[in-house]
C-alpha cells in the first residue's frame, strides 16, 4: 500500500474542513452539509480501505528525534475505522438536526478538522507527532463549543483550560519519556516504572484519561451538554474523545511502559476507574436534564474502561477496548435520541417532557435498546464488555468489583428514571403535538441500535477475531465465563427495576423515582456540596488562581512603586540636600573646599 | 570587500537612511512611507543574501583594529543572521501596519525616523563583534525607544518614556561596567579574540543587569507595562518583536557563544526566569488593560526564552531560539490586534469590551490564532518552541524548573483565553460602535496569524535553520 495514503487520511478531512470554512455565505446553506457529509464519507472510505493493512510513513520534521512518522497497523486501523464510522453517522444526523443553524459553519469546520486530527493522533508513531495532533484538538474543541451561542464561551474556556492543563502534563511526560528512552519513536519505547519513569507514566496517563473524560477532569462535560451545539456531545465526549483516550491509555500500559498486573500503578488506575464509575453515576442519578444526565454517564462509563485497562490482565484490557467500542456506539445513539427529542420538543428538561413514546416511537425504541446496552442488559453489547471487565476486576481485588457492581446497579436506575420521565407518563404541553423525528435523524439512531445488538450477539466474533488479534492477546477469552458474576449482574438489574418501581410508586412521577437517593441523609449534604461545585477542581482552583494573580499583581505594583515613587523620591531628597548644601554662602564653599583637600590628602597618605 | 560592503550596508542603510525620512516627509508622506519600508527591507534582503554563507561555517565578516584593544568589526554568523532576519522582517510588517495606524497622527516623520533607526541599531547589535560598539548600538536603540514611547507627548506618556529609558539605560551602564571588567581582565573588547574565555562572576552579574533590564525581566520589567502608551505598532515592535529580544540575543551571543560562565549561572538564570515568568503571568491574569496584559505576557514569555538559552543543552538552546522567532511573530500579531481594537473602541479596558468578534471578525480570528500560538498549542509554531524549551530543561537535568514553567504555561492559557473571551466573545456592548480596522492593518495581523500557523506546519524549515545555528554554537 502506498505510504502517502496515511497522509491523505489526515489531509482529506482537513481539506473539507477548510472548504467548509471558506465557503461564501451564499452557498453555505447547501455547501456546508455537502462538505460535512462528503468529508466524512471520504474519511470513512479511506479508513475502510486502509483497515487490515500495515504501512508506515516517515519524514524528518522538527529535528531532535521529532520525525513526522505515521504508522498504520491493526490497532490504529481498528480505532480509526470506529472513529470514522461513528463520525459519519453523527455527521449524517447533524446535517438534519442543525439545518440552517447559525453555528453550522464553525461546527462543521470544527468537526471535519477534528476528524483529521484524530486520524493524525492515532496514526502517529512519534510521541511528539501524536501530541501535535492530540493537543491541536484544543483549538477545534474551543471553536465547536463556542459555536453553541453567546453564553457558551465560558464552557469553551473551561474545556480548553482543563484539557490544556492535562495536555501540558502530557507534553512534560513525553519529554521525560523521550529523554529516558533516548527516542521518541513509539515502537521502540518500553520503559520500566521506576523514579522518573513513573513520573513519565503518570503524566502521560493524566493526558490519556482526561481526554477520555475521567474524573477529576470531567467537569466541563456536563457544562458542554448545556451550552455546546447538540451534535458536539455525541461527536466528542460521546465518541471520539473516548476512543482517543482509551487508545492512548492502552498504548501506555501495553507498549510504552512495563505496566503489570498487581503493580502499585495498576491499583492506582483501578482506583481512579472505580471512583469515576461510582461518583459520576451518582451525579447522573439526580440530573433533571436529558443531555446532562447522559453526560455524567459519558464520564461514568470511562471508569469501566480505565478499570479494565488498569487490571493489566488480558481479559480486562480486551474488556476495556470492547467497552470503548460499545460505549461509543450506545452513547452516541443515546445522545442522538436526546438531540431528536430536543429538536422535536424544543427542550431536554425532563420536567417538561413526558409521554413521548407514543409520539416518537422509533426514537423510543432506539433509546430503549441503547439504554439497555449501557445498563448491561444480557445479550446487549454493554453486557459482554462489562462482564469481561468484572472478570478482570474480581481477579485484581474484590473491592474493585464491588464498587464497579454498585455503579452497575445505579446505571439502570438512572436510565429507568430518564426513560420513564421522557417517553412514558402523561404528555406535557411541550410534548402534546410532537411528531417523530425526520428519517435522516432516525436512520443513524437505528443503525447504532442495530449495532448494539449485533455487537452483543456477535460478541465472541468481535472478541476473538477482531480485538484479540488487534491487541495481540492470544489467551482465549469469552464474554460470559463466570456464571456467578452474570447471575449477580442480572440480580442487580432486577433490583434496580424494583427500586425504580418503588420510587415511582412513592412519588407518582418517573422523574422523581430516584429522589430517595438525592434526599438520603448523608447523600443530601454531599449532593448539595456537589451542586455548589465544591468538588469541581476547576471552580475551586479558579478562586485560588485569582488570589495568586492578585498577589502577583501586588508584587508587580510594589516593584513599580520602587521605581516610580521610591527612586524618584530618593533622588529628589538627595538633590534637595545637595541644593541646600550649595546655597551661595561663600564661607560654606570654603569649608567644602578645605574638607575636600583634607580627604584627598588622607587618601594619598593611606596609599 | 563584498563582505564589508554587505555588512556595513545592512547596518548603516537604516541607521543613516533614517535621517533622510524627515526630509522625504517634507516632499510627500507617500515617499516617506515607501523609503521607510525600503530602509527596513534592505537589511532584511541583505541578511537573506548573507544567509547561505552564514550557515556555511565561513561567515561574512570584517574587522578594523582600533587602539586600546578595541575593534570595529562585524560578523554575520548563523545566530546573527537569524536574529537580523526575524527583527527586520517584523520591522517591515510593522512599518506597513503603521501606514494605517499612524496616518492621522502628528510628527509622523519623527515616528518613521526612529522606527527605522531602531532597526538599524538592532542590526548593529546583532552583527557587531566588539563589546563597546555593542554598547553604542544598544544605547541608540534605547534613545529610539525613549522617543517612540513618548511619541504622543502627553505629560504622563513622557514620564513613562523616561522611566523606560532610565531603567534600561541604568542597566546598560552596569553592563558597560561589566564590559570594562572584561576589558580589565583581558585587555580587549573584541569578541572574536575573547572567544571561549571564562569571565568573572562580577562581570557576568553586571552584564546580566543590562540584559535583564532590556529584556524586561523581573525585577527590571516594570517599564514595559507602562510603555503601553506608545503607538501600537511601536509596542509591537519594541515589546514583542525586537527590543526585548535584544537582551536575550546578547545573552546568547555572550554566554552561549562567546564566554564561558560558572556552572551556577546555568541554575541561577533559569530561576530568575522562572520567577519572572510566574509573577508576570499572575499579573497578566488580573490586569484589565489589554496592552498591559500583553506586556506582562511578554515578560512571562521572555522567561521561557531565557530558560531555553540559559539552562544548557542543544534542545533547550534550539527551543529558545525558535521561541524568539515564534513569539516575535505571534506576540507582534497580538499587539497589533490590540491596536486595532483600541483604535476602534477608544478604550483599552477589557471590561468595557465584549462581542467584538461579530463586528471585527478578521481581527478576532487573527487574535485567536496568535493567542493559541503563544499558548503553545499545535499546529501553531509556538507549540514546538514551548515543547523544546520545557523538555530541553528536562534533558538538561532541571525537571523541577521545567515543572514550574509548565505552571507558567497553564497561566498563559488562562490569561490569553480570558482576554479573548472578554474582548471578542459574549454580548456586544451597545455603547461601543466598533468597526473593523483599515485594510492594511487587518491585512498585517492576518498575515502574522497565518504565519503563526504556517510556521508550525512547516516546522522543518525553521527547525532545520535553528539546528544549524545550534550546531555552529556548539562547535565553539
Amino acid at each position: 500500500m502506498k505510504e502517502t495514503l496515511l497522509l491523505y487520511m489526515i489531509l482529506f478531512p482537513a481539506a473539507f474542513g477548510a472548504l467548509a470554512f471558506i465557503l461564501p455565505s451564499k452557498s453555505r446553506k447547501r455547501g456546508l452539509p455537502a462538505a460535512l457529509l462528503l468529508g466524512n464519507a471520504v474519511n470513512l472510505g479511506l479508513n475502510i480501505y486502509a483497515y487490515g493493512q500495515e504501512s508506515a510513513f516517515s519524514r524528518s520534521w522538527g529535528g531532535f528525534g521529532i520525525d513526522f512518522s505515521l504508522r498504520l497497523y491493526n490497532f490504529s486501523g481498528f480505532i480509526l475505522i470506529c472513529a470514522a464510522a461513528l463520525s459519519f453517522f453523527v455527521a449524517f444526523y447533524t446535517v438534519s438536526l442543525s439545518k440552517d443553524k447559525d453555528y453550522n459553519r464553525f461546527l462543521y469546520t470544527g468537526m471535519l478538522f477534528t476528524s483529521a486530527l484524530v486520524n493524525g493522533a492515532v496514526l502517529a508513531d512519534n510521541l511528539v507527532v501524536m501530541l501535535f495532533f492530540w493537543e491541536a484538538i484544543l483549538a477545534t474543541m474551543f471553536i465547536m463549543i463556542m459555536a453553541g451561542g453567546k453564553k457558551s464561551y465560558k464552557t469553551s474556556v473551561k474545556a480548553v483550560i482543563i484539557a490544556g492543563i492535562t495536555d501540558l502534563c502530557m507534553m512534560m511526560g513525553i519529554g521525560l519519556t523521550g529523554y529516558l528512552a533516548k527516542t521518541l519513536d513509539m515502537q521502540q519505547i518500553h520503559l520500566p516504572l521506576n523514579s522518573w519513569g513513573l513520573a513519565a507514566f503518570i503524566l502521560l496517563t493524566v493526558g490519556a484519561v482526561s481526554k477520555a473524560g475521567s474524573m477529576p477532569f470531567h467537569t466541563w462535560i456536563p457544562d458542554a451538554a448545556d451550552d455546546a451545539p447538540t451534535p458536539f456531545m455525541p461527536f466528542m465526549p460521546g465518541c471520539l474523545e473516548k476512543l482517543l483516550g482509551i487508545y492512548l491509555l492502552s498504548r501506555i500500559c501495553m507498549d510504552l511502559f512495563e505496566f503489570e498486573h498487581g503493580s502499585p500503578m495498576s491499583y492506582a488506575l483501578m482506583t481512579l476507574g472505580v471512583c469515576t464509575i461510582l461518583f459520576a453515576v451518582m451525579m447522573a442519578l439526580i440530573q433533571r436534564d436529558f443531555k446532562r444526565l447522559l453526560s455524567y454517564h459519558a464520564v461514568s462509563q470511562v471508569g469501566y474502561m480505565i478499570l479494565g485497562v488498569g487490571t493489566g490482565l488480558p481479559v480486562g484490557i480486551v474488556g476495556a477496548v470492547f467497552h470503548m467500542l460499545n460505549n461509543a456506539v450506545y452513547k452516541c445513539c443515546l445522545f442522538l435520541t436526546a438531540g431528536a427529542v430536543e429538536k422535536q420538543t424544543g427542550t431536554t428538561n425532563l420536567n417538561k417532557l413526558g409521554g413521548l413514546g407514543k409520539k416518537m416511537p422509533v426514537t423510543m425504541i432506539c433509546f430503549l435498546v441503547s439504554a439497555a446496552s449501557i445498563a448491561g442488559f444480557p445479550m446487549t453489547n454493554g453486557f459482554f464488555s462489562k462482564e469481561l471487565i468484572f472478570d478482570g476486576a474480581i481477579e485484581s481485588g474484590i473491592i474493585f468489583y464491588i464498587i464497579a457492581a454498585i455503579g452497575a446497579f445505579f446505571t439502570p436506575i438512572s436510565f429507568l428514571k430518564l426513560g420513564h420521565a421522557a417517553f412514558f407518563g402523561k404528555p406535557t404541553k411541550k410534548t402534546e403535538k410532537v411528531k417523530e423525528a425526520p428519517w435522516p435523524m432516525l436512520a443513524p439512531m437505528l443503525a447504532m441500535s442495530v449495532f448494539c445488538l449485533a455487537l452483543g450477539f456477535g460478541n465472541s466474533f468481535v472478541i476473538n477475531r477482531v480485538l484479540q488479534p488487534v491487541l495481540h492477546i492470544e489467551e482465549h477469552i469469552t464474554g460470559h465465563t463466570n456464571w456467578l458474576l452474570v447471575g449477580i449482574s442480572a440480580g442487580l438489574l432486577l433490583l434496580a427495576a424494583l427500586d425504580h418501581f418503588r420510587g415511582f410508586k412513592k412519588t407518582g412521577k418517573g422523574i422523581e423515582s430516584a429522589d430517595h437517593y438525592h434526599h438520603a441523609p448523608v447523600l443530601r449534604t454531599v449532593y448539595n456540596m456537589a451542586e455548589k461545585k465544591y468538588f469541581d477542581p476547576y471552580e475551586v482552583s479558579t478562586g485560588l488562581i485569582k488570589n495568586y494573580g492578585n498577589i502577583s499583581l501586588k508584587i508587580n505594583d510594589g516593584i513599580s512603586w520602587f521605581y516610580d515613587v521610591f527612586i524618584v523620591g530618593a533622588v529628589e531628597k538627595l538633590s534637595g540636600l545637595l541644593k541646600r548644601a550649595h546655597n551661595g554662602n561663600q564661607a560654606r564653599y570654603v569649608i567644602w573646599i578645605l574638607g575636600g583637600v583634607v580627604v584627598i590628602a588622607l587618601l594619598f597618605l593611606i596609599k | 570587500m563584498t563582505d564589508t560592503f554587505l555588512l556595513l550596508l545592512t547596518i548603516f542603510a537604516p541607521l543613516s537612511g533614517a535621517f533622510l525620512l524627515p526630509l522625504a516627509g517634507r516632499a510627500s508622506s507617500r515617499l516617506r512611507g515607501a523609503l521607510a519600508f525600503i530602509f527596513v527591507l534592505i537589511p532584511f534582503a541583505l541578511s537573506a543574501v548573507m544567509l547561505p554563507a552564514a550557515l556555511s561555517g565561513n561567515p561574512p565578516s570584517m574587522k578594523t583594529s582600533l587602539p586600546f584593544g578595541l575593534s570595529f568589526g562585524f560578523m554575520a554568523d548563523g545566530l546573527a543572521v537569524f536574529m537580523a532576519l526575524v527583527s527586520s522582517f517584523l520591522g517591515m510588517v510593522i512599518v506597513i501596519y503603521s501606514y494605517g495606524y499612524i496616518s492621522h497622527s502628528e510628527n509622523q516623520s519623527e515616528y518613521y525616523m526612529f522606527v527605522v533607526m531602531f532597526i538599524g541599531a538592532m542590526m548593529g547589535i546583532t552583527l557587531t563583534t566588539d563589546l563597546i560598539f555593542l554598547y553604542i548600538f544598544w544605547e541608540i536603540s534605547a534613545v529610539c525607544c525613549w522617543r517612540l514611547i513618548g511619541f504622543f507627548r502627553e505629560k504622563e506618556f513622557v514620564r513613562r518614556a523616561d522611566k523606560a529609558f532610565l531603567i534600561t539605560g541604568g542597566g546598560a551602564l552596569l553592563m558597560l561596567g561589566g564590559f570594562l571588567t572584561v576589558y580589565q581582565q583581558y585587555g580587549t573588547t573584541d569578541l572574536t579574540v575573547l572567544k571561549g574565555r571564562e569571565i568573572s562572576s562580577v562581570a557576568v552579574t553586571l552584564i546580566l543587569f543590562g540584559i535583564l533590564s532590556k529584556s524586561a525581566t523581573l525585577p527590571f520589567h516594570s517599564w514595559i507595562a507602562d510603555a503601553g502608551v506608545a503607538p501600537s505598532p511601536v509596542t509591537a515592535l519594541l515589546h514583542a518583536a525586537v527590543l526585548v529580544k535584544i537582551g536575550v540575543y546578547v545573552f546568547t551571543r555572550l554566554f552561549a557563544v562567546n564566554f564561558s560562565m560558572a556552572e551556577i549561572w546555568h541554575t541561577a538564570v533559569p530561576v530568575i526566569a522562572a520567577v519572572s515568568a510566574l509573577l508576570s503571568a499572575g499579573a497578566a491574569l488580573r490586569e484589565n488593560d489589554i496592552k498591559r496584559i500583553i506586556a506582562y505576557s511578554t515578560v512571562s514569555q521572555i522567561g521561557f526564552i531565557l530558560l531555553g538559552l540559559s539552562v544548557g543543552g542543544e534542545l533547550a538552546l534550539a527551543g529558545g531560539l525558535l521561541y524568539i522567532m515564534m513569539h516575535a511573530i505571534s506576540k507582534a500579531g497580538l499587539f497589533l490586534c490590540a491596536g486595532i481594537v483600541e483604535h476602534s473602541c477608544h478604550t483599552k479596558d477589557i471590561r468595557e469590551m465584549g462581542g467584538l468578534a461579530k463586528t471585527m471578525p478578521f481581527t478576532a480570528a487573527a487574535f485567536f490564532l496568535c493567542a493559541f500560538s503563544v499558548m503553545g498549542v499545535p499546529p501553531f509554531g509556538g507549540f514546538f518552541s514551548k515543547y523544546m524549551v520545557v523538555n530541553g530543561a528536562v534533558e538538561a537535568g532541571s525537571p523541577w524548573i521545567a515543572a514550574v514553567f509548565l505552571f507558567a504555561a497553564v497561566m498563559t492559557i488562562l490569561y490569553l483565553l480570558r482576554v479573548f473571551a472578554k474582548v471578542f466573545l459574549g454580548n456586544p456592548r451597545k455603547e461601543l460602535k466598533p468597526k473593523e480596522g483599515s485594510r492594511v492593518m487587518v491585512g498585517s495581523v492576518v498575515f502574522l496569524a497565518a504565519l503563526s500557523i504556517i510556521s508550525g506546519l512547516v516546522i522543518y524549515y525553521p527547525a532545520e535553520f535553528v539546528q544549524q545555528i545550534v550546531g555552529q554554537i556548539m562547535q565553539k
